[in-house]
């Protein structure tokens, strides 16, 4: 009995022995962890990644493989759950029966990685999986970010001129942001760092249906719309706000109490995004400011919406008789001006703004002008209680074009709305441009919500959902 | 009592003797209501030639306009644009200005008009509440004329506590309501969205016509008539009170009633010019005196000659406001810019009236 004991005993060691010397590197390998595969030129800043991700909660060791080149990645990628890579625009030449690949997570400049999902067959993520997708996650984050800072793969401060023309110094990372100005707040999300808001304004989600569409995109978003008191362009509680230790500010040229958050040592950066060419601007440069990933989303959003106005611009550019649009506010009688994000809206849809010649903000009209211009259609804002009714249940509007031939719309939302210079409003343009010209247009503002909402936002919307947002 | 037309058409009055002079320039101011709104019916954006407007007007007139045959866009701006703001400027002008006389009677002070007890500040608040709750439109309407009766009530309630010089502790409780009315605006603007209810605040009190509707009229017509109906009654008591309680006393009037009547009234005239048209300035100061200029300052004359020129005033204004550009001109903006101008120019003028 006493000898078979010594026996198993020294079984277990001769074994074990033999095992060890396969070991290699010892610390942060685990056989049975989700298996990343990197550039052998990724190993440095990747096995700084694993090493974190290892020791933090929720995290766990990883089983780090390196290869010399893409090429190689790309066709060992089935025995991978993490794929690392200059090559990142590809996806491995895999089919699953069920899970996915996802996009791209951008590490560093020029590296990219993407998790494949391949035991996610429940329709839930496998933990397997995630815990692929949480490392990915964590390389991106601020962390993630302040170590390849200390390996000096990436700056330390960006410096950069914000679009008042404002030269910002923006020591690196950035892990907690304001965002006073409530359109910035959506950049945030388009670029994909919103788990980095402290507090925010969030426009258009005040009002139930803007509330809810919201808590879709971000179910814990009334946390840090209700951070600080009092956060908006005029005003801001300062003391509240230097409570909560932002490192940048995302504010307006119009935004009034920067002097007193100076004085915070904060870095503020202002934007004036309100037409297409400067949203997209806006989106660079907050990209440039929030680390490689945010770079590449901004990238992919300007990509995806010039891509989205040169192919509504390519079908509307034979269109003999472009419609004539009147864009109406909150109030019947109140109108886009030429000035307006609205006006560019309706333009690049390939129509007329018959209010495109006024100037300023909002205008307010008479209905006798409305009978001059006689607009083919009317749009009208998704707020501020503006109703169909008000046109086509009023007696005095029922001998104007649009009101008698039916064509009155209201501009959707999910939740900032549509028609204000948010990352949405790309779909807003495809939305009025299949509005307008349902025969022409290629374009299914349907297909294009489910993809800009997974893609900018990362929530995966059902078919439904997008076709009753869209109707 | 030198008119100022007298001296400036000499010679084509030279043949009417100095009084028939004054009573033919009282008739003609008079009448000057009904030949500015035949003129101003005939302006628009949208070009109608005059006899399809005097065609719809007759249509309308007759009730024999055919809804069937399909959309009529003459008859609609005609009847339900055009009709309806140059009535609503008509009322609420003339109500701006006879109240602004009245109340410049009965405080014996120049530079008040009615807003002086609140009305203005309490319709205003009683609207931006409406509008940040509900944004009805009727309803923003009702708090702003109820709104705009409480403030005016608070005022007065608040003023009879104190026993000294009433007139001047009205005026001053009345400023104090109207600026703490105005300070509750303020925090509503600052909790409005301010995507929607805020620039819906904000247009509702500058002031404007230009969602005034057939529907709105009835009631601002029987308000406003009632209201001058009273005032033009009380004519010759504004002269006794003006001259002091003590007067009014000694002449066998109770002033105390007499005030709270005009004030009751003149209230209710401009609430309910508020509460359509929004907040529209100057013209209970400029009208008054402009009148005063014309017809001398007995209110016998001076009340039904800032009724006419109230009217005409703020129907000129606002056809300017709604014809000159495709985007209105505020009319609480118009009416400073044109109004102002105008006081200066009657102060320098008429060195009569006010001692």
């Amino acid at each position: 009995m006493v000898k078979r004991t010594w026996f198993y005993g020294l079984l277990v060691v001769l074994l074990v022995g033999a095992a060890a010397p396969g070991v290699v590197p010892a610390q942060a390998q685990a056989a049975d962890g989700p298996v990343v595969l990197a550039l052998e030129s990724a190993r440095e800043p990747v096995e700084a990644w694993a090493a974190a991700f290892a020791s933090m909660e929720g995290g766990a060791a990883l089983d780090l493989r390196f290869v010399a080149t893409a090429s190689e990645i790309m066709a060992r990628a089935g025995e991978a759950a993490v794929i690392i890579s200059d090559t990142y625009e590809e996806t491995p030449p895999i089919a699953f029966e069920c899970g996915y690949i996802s996009d791209v997570f951008m590490l560093l400049p020029g590296l990219g990685a993407r998790y494949l999902a391949s035991n996610s067959c429940s329709g839930v993520l496998d933990p397997r999986d995630a815990l692929a997708r949480d490392f990915l996650r964590f390389a991106i984050s601020p962390a993630g970010q302040q170590l390849a800072i200390d390996l000096g793969l990436l700056p330390a401060v960006v410096e950069i001129v914000d679009q008042s023309g404002a030269t910002v110094r923006v020591p690196q990372p950035v892990w907690r942001i304001a965002s006073p100005y409530s359109i910035a707040t959506y950049y945030v999300y388009g670029v994909g760092a919103a788990d980095r808001l402290v507090a925010a304004g969030y426009l258009g989600a005040r009002d139930p249906e803007g509330k809810a569409g919201m808590l879709k995109l971000d179910p814990n978003f009334e946390t840090i719309a209700n951070a600080v008191s009092t956060l908006n362009q005029q005003e801001a509680n300062i003391e509240e706000l230097a409570a909560l230790h932002p490192d940048l500010i995302l504010a307006s040229a119009r935004t009034s109490w920067l002097d007193a958050a100076a004085a915070l040592g904060v870095s503020i950066l202002r934007f004036e995004g309100e037409s297409p060419e400067a949203l997209q601007d806006a989106m660079t440069l907050l990209g440039a400011v929030l680390g490689p990933h945010a770079a590449y989303q901004a990238e992919q959003f300007n990509a995806y919406y010039s891509r989205t106005l040169d192919a509504i611009l390519a079908q509307t550019q034979t269109i003999a008789e472009p419609v004539r649009v009147y864009f109406s506010g909150t109030n019947p009688l109140r109108v886009a001006s030429g000035d307006m994000y609205q006006t560019a809206m309706v333009e690049a849809a390939g129509a007329i703004s018959v209010t495109a010649d006024l100037t300023g903000y909002w205008n307010d009209v008479n209905l006798e002008q409305v009978a001059v211009w006689d607009p083919d259609v009317i749009l009208f804002v998704p707020y501020g209680g503006a109703n169909v009714e008000a046109f086509t249940g009023a007696a005095e509007w029922s001998a104007i074009r649009a009101v008698y031939e039916g064509r009155v719309y209201r501009l959707p939302k999910l939740s900032a709305p549509w028609d204000t210079p948010v990352p949405d409003s790309i779909l807003g343009i495809i939305w009025i441009a299949q509005t307008l010209y349902p025969d022409q247009m290629s374009l299914d503002c349907a297909a294009e919500t489910m993809t800009f909402y997974r893609l900018f936002y990362g929530y995966v919307m059902s078919e439904g959902e997008a076709q009753s947002i869209c109707k | 009592m030198t008119p100022i037309l007298s001296r400036w058409l000499p010679g084509a009055c030279v043949w009417l003797h100095a009084e028939h002079r004054q009573k033919a320039l009282y008739l003609l101011i008079l009448l000057l209501p009904l030949p500015a709104a035949i003129y101003c019916i005939g302006l628009g954006r949208y070009a109608i030639p005059t006899e399809d407007v005097v065609r719809a007007l007759l249509d309308f007139a007759l009730g024999r306009h055919d809804a069937s045959a399909g959309p009529d866009i003459v008859y609609n701006l005609v009847t339900r644009v055009r009709l309806p703001r140059i009535a609503a400027a008509m009322f609420i002008g003339a109500n701006l200005a006879v109240t602004g006389a009245t109340f410049q009677g009965i405080f014996r002070n120049p530079l008040v008009d009615s807003n002086i007890l609140g009305v203005t500040s309490g319709a205003g608040f009683g609207a931006a509440l409406m509008l940040l709750l509900v944004g009805d439109p009727l309803e923003v309407q009702l708090a702003a004329f109820f709104v705009g009766l409480v403030a005016v009530l608070l005022a007065y309630s608040v003023s009879r506590l104190y026993h000294s010089a009433p007139l001047l502790v009205l005026t001053l409780v009345g400023i104090l309501v109207g600026s703490f009315f105005s300070s509750l605006t303020s925090l509503l603007k600052y909790v409005a969205d301010p995507l929607d209810t805020l620039p819906a605040i904000t247009y509702w009190l500058m002031g404007g016509l230009t969602d005034v509707t057939l529907g709105d009229i009835p009631a601002l017509a029987a308000i406003s008539l009632l209201g001058m109906v009273v005032l033009w009654g009380v004519r010759w008591r504004l002269n006794v009170l003006s001259m002091g309680d003590n007067e009014a006393l000694a002449l066998g009037l109770n002033p105390t009633r007499l005030k709270l009547l005009i004030i009751v009234c003149s209230t209710l005239m401009t609430a309910m010019a508020v509460s359509v048209g929004g907040v529209i300035g100057w013209v209970g100061l400029v009208i008054p005196h402009a009148a005063r200029t014309l017809v001398g300052p007995d209110h016998q004359r001076l009340i039904p000659a800032t009724m006419a020129l109230g009217a005409v005033f703020l129907l000129l204004i606002d056809t300017m406001s709604r014809t000159l550009l495709p985007a209105e001109v505020p009319l609480g903006v118009f009416t400073g810019v044109v109004g102002v101008p105008l006081l200066l120019v009657i102060l320098r003028v008429n060195r009569t009236g006010w001692r």
